[in-house]
């Protein structure tokens, strides 16, 4: 547990040493996370002192906080005005902060229809590689002035810049929630969801895993009643549970203690299941698909790549890189890109893409 | 937009008319979606956006070169920039007022006068068109492909045009290519209109074709000319209250346009306006009657709906003609971007064939998609052009439909 | 004043100014020569404009108080012949402006007087409608209301509407990452695009995200929406299609005050409710609009909101009683609800051309398109009203309301002296005061040209250093657009110096040059 506390300028001055220095920095938030990516070699720098809400207008649909605040209690305040953030963000271990969500750019279940984490990041407040503190973006939806490094952000796994503040839009959460299973085999699921995906269903949660379709049905009470009898199936009871299990990779389906990697499938949500041995689950309507396989990584990629996709070893498996390989241009222009940002190479370097960067 | 005519064009009636319109303008570039040219060629020059401002550097400098000429000929005057326009930017009557100029600024070269003179010669009268089509199904072997397949097949037996039993009159000029290549048209509307009550009249003594032909290709001394003739021989039918109906959109939109035209005839202004005024295209007089209308014995019923550009933008009745042929009982299958011409566009598909084929092969496809059995269209120049390529037949509306 | 050189037509200052951003950094290429007759090696007749007269309707896009005539237009027809255009510039140092419908209020299109300007609006195919995947892949010359039209038989559609939406086209979209009137609900650009090639001025295709929701490494698709041009020239889009909502219905609301309608905006948002379009316009742009459209606007009202929700038809029903609960409470002197389809359609319809449509009232006018914080409207709509009575013009008010994003509209007379440059202070004015109350200087519209010296009060100079320093990283010469978006730190140092002399400093901790 901490207090809430501002050591913004701590942070960049300790940022500018470092540059200054070429002394290479790993950002550490909860931890939660620190599985994901490539090792970095760096001294730790803990982002966590820095937390608390700095302003919040449920009213204005945008909250602002420092970047060690825990998610929990950023979702508990939110919650207690009847929002939320729309991207249901992973808590790993039940931790996880704000920066960390940016910085990792993980959805949950919702993502398709709630959206991503960078869809919502409105600004951040952040330090460069230089130790300058950059302001992107604002507290507005609508926002074009200069280039969208905000959003940039999310997903870059702390190699552009060390967050300190975060604005995220909220939206209001809905009045009424209910979930429905089908059985059925994972062809079939993604066959019903190509269809139902053209209607205009109050749809916020798709996901199959063990001959199970779960469907997970937002919005007011009666659109709720209206959707569940048109699409038949049967009421989950811990519907709840369920979905936080899928967003914190708590169900069994992701256990630790099982060897084979965790893949992680980016594809088009209704492309053709591929013909890889081991075990699946279908979430975000098909488009995001976790697979636990021994099949060498080569062959993963290809199939992802087949689809127009790209996968991502999420857990497990050695010294293999983890992201989906780029081209030699999309890599070099990587470079060029966290080398604008940071030029000494001290942020997280070899995070994403490991010892050849960025 | 900012716009800085010269003192001596400013001093003018039309010159100012002119500011006015360049000033309308905003250049906000909406038109350019409506426009046919623009979607095709994807120039700005050949939009109206760019056309304006084009006539607009030209007015301005006092200078035009044959780039200006050339886009502003590609222009197929079918007005649905005006009818997209936000904000009342009347590009028609701006194209008009400046062409002239313009052509004195950059002349048009000798081949194309000549081109255009022939055609004029051609068609722009009853008895010449007529002849014109005898002698080109003569010589077809020797025509260029594209105008052979134009060329419409000789017209068949008409029926007897009805006698004059109705006390209420309707006036129904003869005109020039269609009563040449289709002349069926106007009998069929004739009887139609018997079965209803009315009574229509072929006047005598007028010009033989309305002038758009003329006017459209820059002989406004003889536009002007036919439209007086017409006046003349029309007024007092107008006078007497009948409807003046033209069966081809393309006239009709010409004809309400009189009273501009002779608007600085001391004698015959306020004639023109009210011939103008008493212009009905087909589908305004019998949309009342449509209670008592069928499709004709034997007519196709699942037909795709042709409305020309002068029906839809200049007369504004876009939408009406489909409407008032399913309320007859027609299936009339969508068709999609209803607003982009044919390439007919009178005269133009003759000056312009290879992009005027490009239109119409657009134009086909769209018309095509739900499958109809035949095309439906009110005007001659759409339907000569798309039955020389369309797969199904192309018929005038006002041949479909009988009065029961 | 006819002439055919270029034509900023502005004060001895601001003319120094306009000119100014379009100079690149290094010296003009003296090559124009050799650089147009390679392009008209490479390129097919039609594919290159060179002639003044030709030239001359590429001078501006919808900003056409700010001209300047271009070295040559390439019009290609494919992607090849694109990349063909970039490499001979390259070569030859030659700046690029890449154009799509010329729609853009900025002046992000206004060529580079020793520059190429690249139209893209030849490549206007729609690739593929996929409706299993919820996709359309389309060339960027492809209209933004003609993806929607091609995706309608599915029953789906493209939600990002601009205004400009019958003319804008896709890839001018992304540059600009455009809103419009539904972005509030159903996201911008930024959120409905999910994979983007590009072509760098190296020459190089750039993939920026991925068939899927995402793609690998740093999430390039939105930095290069909304980059204005100078990052990549984007050839081909793979956007997002939503269902069509089952239920869309749109109430009009008249207020007799704009603050009551202000304050009936804040309102319905922390009622909770997410309307699908929640838009303002003030009595003036009423009467205009209703002039063109014959909506039935009530045309005696000092404003009016439309307010649409959309999605399930019980949802929709329950939210509709709630909104209409809301604007009576705020003193609506009358609520409509749309009787049924045609007329939501012609309530919008008046909305979406309400701009142009304010070309019936006035010869011109300058569109602002600052975003302030929703509880700051009413108040800020005040001061506008303020300032434009200070600066002897009119200002009409037509914008999205819902998300704070204003769109005044300085009406003005480009034929008259001095007027241009009076409409222009002004909108400086209204852009500073936007970010005083802690907003943006551009939603929606585009820095472009117009809004240069107001992003020198935006960004500190460290802010706006990083930005070019991530242009570089793509376009190291600087070739793609330059002396748009961002301004450069020089320009800024002069323009706040200016603030200095009038007795205000801002950032004085910062150094100057």
């Amino acid at each position: 547990m901490g207090a809430d506390a501002d050591h913004a300028e701590a942070l960049a001055a300790r940022v500018a040493e470092a540059a200054a220095r070429g002394e290479a920095l790993r950002i550490e938030g909860s931890g939660s996370k620190a599985f994901y990516g490539h090792p970095v070699k760096g001294v730790p720098l803990d982002a966590t002192v820095h937390r608390g809400v700095v302003a919040y207008e449920p009213s204005e649909l945008y909250v602002t906080a420092r970047a060690g605040t825990p998610l929990a209690d950023l979702e508990a305040l939110l919650a207690a005005h009847g929002q939320r953030l729309g991207c249901e963000p992973p808590r790993f271990g039940g931790r996880g902060t704000v920066g960390g969500m940016v910085a990792a750019g993980l959805s949950g279940p919702r993502r398709p229809w709630g959206g991503a984490v960078r869809d919502l990041v409105l600004g951040v407040r952040c330090v460069n590689g230089r130790g300058e503190t950059l302001r992107f973006g604002g507290q507005v939806i609508k926002n074009v002035a200069g280039f969208d490094a905000a959003r940039l952000m999310a997903g870059s796994l702390g190699t552009l810049a060390l967050l300190l503040e975060v604005t995220l839009r909220v939206g209001p959460a809905p009045a009424a929630m209910r979930t429905l299973v089908l059985a059925c085999t994972a062809d079939e699921a993604l066959e019903r969801l190509a269809a139902w995906g053209r209607l205009p269903l109050p749809l916020t949660g798709a996901c199959h895993l063990e001959g199970r379709l779960h469907l997970r049905l937002e919005g007011n009470e009666a659109a709720v009643d209206a959707a569940a009898a048109r699409l038949g199936g049967t009421a989950l009871d811990d519907a709840e549970a369920f979905w936080t299990g899928m967003r914190d990779h708590t169900l069994p389906f992701f256990a630790a203690d099982d060897p084979r990697p965790l893949w992680r499938l980016s594809v088009p949500p209704a492309a053709p299941q591929p013909a890889l041995p081991g075990d699946w689950l279908l979430d975000w309507g098909g488009a995001q698909r976790w697979l636990r396989s021994e099949v060498p990584a080569g062959t993963v990629r290809a199939a992802a790549e087949a689809l127009g996709g790209h996968a991502t070893r999420f857990r497990g498996g050695g010294e293999a890189s983890v992201f989906h390989p780029l081209p030699p241009a999309a890599r070099a222009l990587h470079r060029r890109i966290k080398a604008a940002f940071d030029p000494a190479g001290i942020l997280n370097p070899g995070r994403l893409y490991g010892p050849e960067g960025p | 937009m900012e716009t800085h005519l010269p003192e001596a064009l400013r001093a003018t009636p039309e010159g100012r008319e002119m500011e006015r319109v360049l000033r309308a303008c905003v250049h906000c570039g909406f038109c350019n979606a409506a426009c046919p040219t623009y979607q095709l060629l994807g120039d700005e020059t050949d939009g109206p956006r760019g056309r304006i401002y084009l006539m607009k550097a030209a007015l301005e400098a006092g200078r035009a070169g044959p780039a200006t000429r050339r886009h502003l000929d590609r222009c197929l005057g079918c007005l649905a920039c005006e009818a997209t326009c936000p904000s009342g930017v009347r590009y028609g009557r701006l194209l008009e007022l400046a062409r002239p100029r313009i052509e004195t600024l950059a002349p048009t070269p000798a081949p194309q006068r000549l081109l255009r003179w022939l055609v004029r010669r051609a068609f722009a009268r009853r008895g010449r068109a007529a002849a014109a089509l005898a002698a080109g199904r003569l010589l077809r072997p020797l025509l260029p492909p594209a105008l052979r397949r134009t060329l419409p097949p000789r017209p068949g037996p008409v029926p007897p045009w009805p006698g004059p039993r109705h006390r209420r009159r309707v006036l129904l000029p003869a005109g020039c290519v269609q009563s040449a290549a289709a002349p069926a048209i106007d009998t069929a509307t004739a009887r139609l209109l018997d079965g209803l009550g009315l009574s229509a009249v072929r006047p005598e003594g007028d010009g033989g074709c309305c002038g758009a032909l003329s006017h459209h290709l820059g002989a406004t001394g003889e536009a002007r000319a036919l439209a007086r003739r017409n006046v003349r021989a029309w007024l007092p039918y107008v006078e007497a209250g009948a409807p003046l109906v033209l069966t081809a959109s393309g006239c009709a939109a010409h004809v309400r346009a009189y009273g501009e035209l002779l608007a600085d005839d001391p004698a015959l202004a306020d004639g023109a306006r009210q011939v103008a005024a008493a212009v009905r295209d087909p589908v305004e007089l019998l949309e009342p009657h449509a209670a008592r209308l069928r499709p004709a014995a034997g007519a196709p019923r699942r037909i795709a709906c042709h409305e020309p550009c002068t029906q839809r933008h200049a007369l504004g009745l876009a939408g009406r003609l489909e409407a008032l042929l399913a309320r007859v009982g027609f299936e009339t299958v969508p068709v999609p971007e209803p607003h982009l011409c044919c390439g007919s566009a009178g005269a133009w598909s003759l000056l312009h064939p290879r992009l005027a084929g490009r239109l119409r092969a657009r134009k086909l496809e769209r018309l095509t998609a739900g499958t109809p059995e035949a095309i439906a269209t009110a005007n001659i120049g759409c339907l000569l052009h798309l039955a020389a390529a369309a797969p199904v037949p192309v018929r005038h509306w006002l041949e479909l439909v009988s009065a029961g | 004043m006819p002439g055919s050189g270029p034509r900023c037509p502005q004060s001895a200052h601001s003319k120094a100014r306009t000119v100014d951003y379009v100079v690149n950094q290094k010296a003009p290429s003296t090559d124009a020569r050799a650089c147009l007759a390679a392009l008209r090696k490479a390129l097919p007749d039609d594919a290159l404009l060179t002639e003044a007269e030709a030239l001359r309707a590429y001078e501006c896009d919808a900003l056409s108080a700010y001209r300047a005539l271009p070295l040559a237009v390439a019009l290609p027809h494919d992607r090849a012949q694109v990349r063909a255009v970039l490499r001979i510039a390259r070569e030859h140092a030659v700046p690029v402006v890449a154009r799509g419908a010329g729609t853009g209020l900025s002046g992000g299109a206004l060529p580079h007087p020793q520059g190429i300007v690249l139209s893209l609006a030849r490549l206007d195919r729609i690739l593929e409608i996929d409706p299993r995947n919820r996709t359309a892949r389309v060339e960027p010359g492809v209209r933004n209301l003609a993806i929607s039209e091609a995706a309608r038989p599915y029953g789906l559609h493209y939600a990002p509407d601009p205004s400009s939406q019958i003319a804008c086209t896709i890839g001018g979209n992304i540059a600009e990452n455009a809103g419009g009137v539904h972005c509030l609900k159903h996201g911008l650009t930024v959120h409905n695009v999910l994979r983007i090639e590009a072509i760098t001025l190296s020459g190089e295709t750039l993939v920026a995200g991925g068939a899927g929701l995402d793609g690998p490494g740093y999430d390039l698709a939105a930095l290069l929406t909304g980059s204005e041009g100078l990052l990549a020239v984007v050839v081909e889009a793979t956007v997002r299609l939503l269902p069509l909502p089952e239920s869309a219905r749109v109430l009009l609301a008249a207020f007799a005050t704009v603050e009551a309608a202000a304050d009936a905006v804040a309102a319905i948002i922390a009622e909770g409710i997410v309307p699908a379009g929640l838009e303002m316009m003030d009595n003036p742009a009423i009467r205009a609009a209703e002039d063109f459209v014959h909506a039935g606007y009530p045309v005696e009202a000092a404003a009016i909101l439309l307010c649409e929700l959309d999605g399930a038809v019980a949802e929709v029903e329950a939210e509709l009683a709630r909104v209409r609960a809301v604007l009576e409470r705020h003193g609506a002197t009358e609520v409509r609800v749309a009787r049924d389809e045609a007329e939501r359609q012609r309530f919008w319809k008046g909305r979406k051309a309400a701009f142009p449509a304010v070309g019936r009232i006035s010869p011109d006018y300058y569109c602002m398109d600052g975003t302030i914080p929703r509880r700051e409207v009413g108040r800020v709509l005040a001061r506008i009203a303020g300032l434009a009575r200070e600066h002897g013009l009119r200002v009409v008010n037509v914008f999205h309301a819902g998300d704070g994003n204003l769109h005044p509209l300085i009406l003005y007379d480009a034929n008259a002296p001095g007027e241009l440059e009076r409409t222009e202070a002004l909108g400086r004015r209204i852009l500073e005061l936007c970010v005083e109350v802690g907003g943006t200087v551009t939603g929606e519209h585009g820095v472009g040209v117009e809004k240069l010296d107001p992003m020198c009060r935006q960004f500190d100079e460290a802010t706006l250093r990083q930005f070019h320093a991530l242009r570089e990283a793509f376009d190291p010469e600087r070739l793609l657009n330059p002396g748009k978006a961002v301004p450069t730190l020089a320009r800024c140092a002069e323009y706040n110096a200016m603030h200095v002399r009038a007795g205000r400093l801002p950032f004085p901790e910062l150094e100057r040059f």
